[in-house]
């Protein structure tokens, strides 16, 4: 199977005044085609700082990453990612359509192909009645909705999302995990942080486990819990990798 | 291109959607009314004063749509998070600088020519000399004019929040003229390092004063010849291309 993502030793540290704080220190992960990889960890444990590196947002300090053999700020590689921030308060003033366009049109995309994709992209969220209203009315979970489907504008092989169920009621999750699991089947990669354990668990075909910048376990969940007594949860796995459960 | 042209579209929407364009064209229309209203006896003093303060409020109310615009865009990205899935699309971060930029003089622009298309038909009907001329000069150097500005909160806004910024823009804008004939004066009459140190904060200053042809309309004197006409649009994109490189620059190693 095709590795689409490639880190090594990846060390990030960050120099706010003249503190320094090694946020990572040294993980390794490889993610291959077609698989959905869970990233969790508590806050502060350098998730989002590992997903600005892998946007090439952030320029490691150490170490080697790379997205389809290329670094992630190369355009080629951009072109083939998309990405869902935690939180993203879109514009306003603008309808869904109008951001899709925008994003659309960044991205190069054929204006006929651009409009086809839009109209799928919202049936796709469950926004198609919501089209053309300013974004100012939109509660949180629609704008998640509006944020996964533009970070699908591309259609991207690799899929990268931060906290995607966050403010989405039960059967908006649902959905949401439907349609991962969808995009996955047509060979899509995905990688997927978050803090709900269980939305992770019941999705990722293998997880890692992130703490104070190190990657404690990587597995999938069968494997991390194979050795673990009986009715064990990631949950309960999870704290006790971390040292919160004794 | 497409990509510049998509970032800037997205404030020609914000422009029109918003009120604050048309609290401004509506209190430019009441204020131009009622000085048409000082003009109705067509005395030439009071003509004069009217097209004074007529085209003074074109310029100002357009500054005010650059600044305002414009300074609020790279902060409310990062404030409401937008710059991130901006910043993992395939664009470098220079143009979202430049799409920025270009939105700014598009906005400011479309206000510009909105203000000044209503200056126009007041000073078409007034009683002064008119030159066409000088009109289409005065139109070239606020557009011109609103470039400089645009360019110039841009550039502020990498290391500025947008309140100082604006408040800095509009110091600059009150002041430079003031500012520029003291430093002249300086350097002229200065010897040694003094001179020379003044004189470079004079050549450095983005000198807006530059652009300014109001005495030249009120008083409906001669439109300038053209070899300044094609410096003060040279020194215009020299200034310009020279700020929005500095802003990606900064842009470019700002930790997001």
């Amino acid at each position: 199977m095709k590795t689409i993502l490639t880190a090594k030793d990846l060390h990030y540290t960050y120099i706010p005044g003249k503190e320094k704080r090694e946020v990572l220190k040294g993980i390794d992960i490889s993610v291959n085609s077609g698989e959905i990889f869970g990233f969790i960890g508590p806050n502060g444990a350098g998730k989002t700082t590992t997903i600005k590196l892998l946007l090439g947002i952030l320029i490691p300090k150490k170490g080697e990453l790379t997205l389809f053999g290329s670094p992630p700020s190369a355009p080629k590689t951009r072109q083939a990612v998309g990405y869902m921030p935690e939180i993203a308060d879109y514009y306003r003033y603008l309808t869904p359509v109008e951001l899709l366009i925008m994003y659309g049109n960044i991205f190069r995309i054929p204006k006929r192909v651009l409009k086809e994709r839009i109209e799928k992209l919202l049936q796709l969220v469950d926004l198609p009645e919501h089209a053309n209203k300013l974004m100012r009315t939109f509660s949180k979970g629609m704008m998640q909705k509006v944020s996964f489907a533009q970070a699908l504008i591309n259609d991207p092989d690799l899929l990268i999302l931060d906290e995607p169920t966050s403010g989405l009621d039960p059967v908006a999750r649902k959905k949401m995990r439907e349609v991962i699991q969808d995009l996955r089947s047509k060979g899509k990669t995905i990688f997927f942080s978050s803090h709900e354990l269980s939305e992770v668990e019941l999705v990722t075909d293998r997880i890692g486990i992130l703490n104070k910048g190190r990657l404690l376990a990587v597995g999938s969940a069968r494997e991390l819990l194979g050795d673990k007594e009986e009715g064990q949860s990631l949950e309960s796995y999870f704290l006790e990798m971390i040292g919160e459960k004794k | 291109m497409r990509a510049v042209w998509a970032i800037a579209c997205g404030m020609i929407k914000e422009l029109i959607r918003k009120k604050d364009f048309y609290v401004l064209l509506i209190f430019m229309l009441i204020l131009l009314g009622f000085l048409s209203y000082q003009n109705f006896f067509d005395i030439g003093g009071v003509s004069r004063y009217v097209r004074d303060l007529g085209y003074s409020l074109v310029m100002f109310f357009s500054f005010i749509t650059a600044v305002t615009f414009t300074a609020k865009q790279l902060p409310s990205e990062i404030a409401a998070r937008t710059i991130y899935p901006l910043l993992a699309k395939p664009l470098s971060r220079q143009t979202i600088i430049m799409g920025k930029f270009f939105g700014g003089v598009l906005v400011s622009g479309l206000s510009f020519t909105i203000f000044y298309a209503i200056f126009t038909g007041f000073y078409m009907t007034g009683g002064e000399g008119k030159s066409l001329v000088l009109l289409a000069q005065g139109y070239l150097f606020g557009l011109l004019f609103l470039c400089l500005v645009t360019a110039l909160v841009m550039f502020f806004s990498n290391f500025l929040t947008m309140s100082a910024n604006i408040v800095l823009s509009f110091l600059l804008y009150i002041s430079i003229g003031g500012l520029a004939d003291s430093l002249r004066e300086i350097a002229l009459f200065s010897k040694g390092i003094i001179s020379v140190l003044y004189g470079a904060i004079y050549y450095f200053l983005p000198h807006l004063e530059f652009f300014d042809l109001r005495t030249r309309i009120t008083h409906a004197w001669d439109p300038l010849p053209l070899w300044v006409v094609f410096s003060l649009s040279g020194y215009t994109v020299i200034y310009c291309c020279a700020l929005l490189y500095l802003s990606g620059y900064m842009f470019e190693r700002k930790r997001l």
